[in-house]
């Protein structure tokens, strides 16, 4: 009997082994949200959790997507199409989350001197039409008369973009201004829901909506937690190495801005989509940007601004700020980077 | 009175080494023994195409019922959109891809073109920034 004891004891010792399943990767992609590719990856027991939670994290999205889209209107929500549509007429009743990124998105134009602006939809607009129709009619292509863009930019005033906390109301005052959140919503939006998952305890997740990376907590590796590993882009397409460099990062936010994958070519000259406030024109001082710091909103602001800024510029801007990292790749290929970016290297840079 | 006998430490070494063993079995298994390379293409969320990229063939080709998008593999092993009927074409401003993690994807045509490896803890970045 005693001896059956110590075999039943034995085995009852061997059973947490048994019973600890490892945690497998999973990846998800939607690409429903934001005009661009959503990727969840993480690491759970089983795919049926891992899915679930993939879900749950697109439904959050999604109602951020539905807030900051200017092109579609949904039942029953006031969103910035509303808002633009509405421009020079009346104030609209916006949701707290709205107001509170078009809050976020002011506050960074003065931090970044009007590099990024969110009202410089009226630009943007005569661009993207213009780059459309140089796409699918190659032969036809165009750059937007100079004339045509300063005239749009006559209405691109953020102080005409009024916020009244108290009646959550937005109001545009210039009825040719329109508002547009490319450069800052995919990110704010990526903030918020990794804030959401992180105070429900998730540990180990990253969220990345159209490249605005948000990573939670680190990996999983054998016994222990360890930084995720974030690859950063060749903007160099004939490379025969896909990734710059790769950085090894935890609980903090990796967005690039690039001039290499939205762009279209008149008479051999490629015109990508990030336009410089300040010349109209598509930014030409460095092919890449990549920012590093803790907040995704943020890093998703800091990179069009930097982009927007001569390398010098943008290394002196970027230096002052506390927790923010940067790396830049200039336009003859040269590769600059902050100190604290270089410790986060993993392996050397590939040119 | 005796509680532990000399057989009973027998017994109990058999159970934890015969344990030992089928760990070291398990994750051997579980991890695989050479690391594989695929490509996948989805179209509307569905796996339409595979292949193991170290054995694919080089050229062009197209998945059934997207004729207007084409993909190429190339001499080294990578693979691309290299055609397509969307407005933006940023799915072939992409590139080519091929280590794992690495994807690109055609929203208006509702397809993604992936790469993923057989193991687990292969040395490819969990996720690219572009």
């Amino acid at each position: 009997m005693r001896r059956w004891t110590i075999v039943f004891l034995a085995v009852l010792l061997l059973v947490p082994f048994g019973c600890v399943r490892k945690k497998m990767r999973y990846q998800a992609e939607f690409l429903s949200l934001f005009d661009t590719v959503t990727t969840i990856v993480g690491y759970s027991e089983s795919k049926q959790e891992f899915t679930a939670l993939a879900e749950e994290i697109k439904a959050m999205l999604t109602e951020y997507h539905q807030l900051f889209d200017i092109y579609n209107n949904y039942e029953g929500i006031h969103n910035l199409k509303t808002i633009n549509d509405n421009a020079g007429k009346a104030p609209v009743k916006v949701d707290g989350k709205l107001l509170s990124m078009l809050r976020f998105a002011k506050k960074q134009y003065y931090t970044t001197n009007g590099r990024m602006n969110i009202a410089f939809g009226s630009v943007l607009s005569i661009w993207h039409d213009y780059r459309v129709r140089g796409i699918s009619a190659p032969e036809e292509a165009e750059v937007p008369p100079l004339e045509l863009l300063k005239r749009a930019a006559e209405h691109t005033n953020i102080d005409n973009l009024l916020i009244d906390e108290k009646a959550s109301t937005v109001f545009i005052n210039d009825p040719e201004m329109r508002l547009d959140v490319g450069a800052i919503a995919k990110g704010y939006a990526v903030e918020r829901v990794a804030e959401i998952l992180e105070k429900r305890g998730i540990s180990s997740l990253i969220i990345s909506v159209g490249g605005n990376v948000r990573t939670i907590g680190g990996k999983p590796d054998k016994k222990e937690i360890v930084p995720w590993n974030i690859g950063i882009k060749n903007p160099d397409q004939e490379s025969p190495h896909t990734e710059l460099c790769s950085i090894t990062v935890k609980d903090c936010s990796v967005v690039s801005s690039g001039s290499y994958e939205r762009y279209y070519t008149v008479d051999g000259i490629r015109y990508h989509h990030i336009i410089d406030p300040r010349t109209l024109m598509p930014a030409v001082y460095v092919t890449n940007v990549t920012i590093v710091c803790r907040d995704s909103g943020l890093a998703d602001a800091l990179s069009t601004a930097v982009f927007n800024m001569p390398y010098e510029e943008g290394r002196a801007f970027i230096e002052k700020m506390d927790g923010v990292e940067a790396l830049w790749v200039t336009k003859d290929g040269e590769i600059r980077y902050t100190d604290g970016f270089g410790k986060l290297l993993n392996g050397k840079i590939n040119k | 009175m005796k509680y532990f006998q000399k057989t009973d430490g027998i017994i109990l070494a058999a159970v934890l080494g015969s344990a030992l063993i089928f760990l070291l079995l398990n994750g051997y298994f579980l991890k695989g023994p050479q690391d594989e390379v695929f490509a996948e293409i989805y179209y509307d969320n569905k796996l339409v195409w595979r292949k193991d990229l170290s054995s694919a063939v080089e050229g062009e080709f197209s998945v059934p019922g997207k004729p207007d998008v084409v993909f190429q593999i190339f001499a080294d092993k990578s693979i691309a959109f290299v055609q397509s009927d969307c407005p933006d074409k940023v799915c072939i401003h992409m590139g080519k891809l091929k280590k794992a993690n690495q994807f690109a994807a055609c929203l208006p045509n509702k397809m993604i073109l992936k790469i993923v490896s057989s193991k687990e803890e292969n040395k490819s970045p969990d996720l690219i920034v572009r």
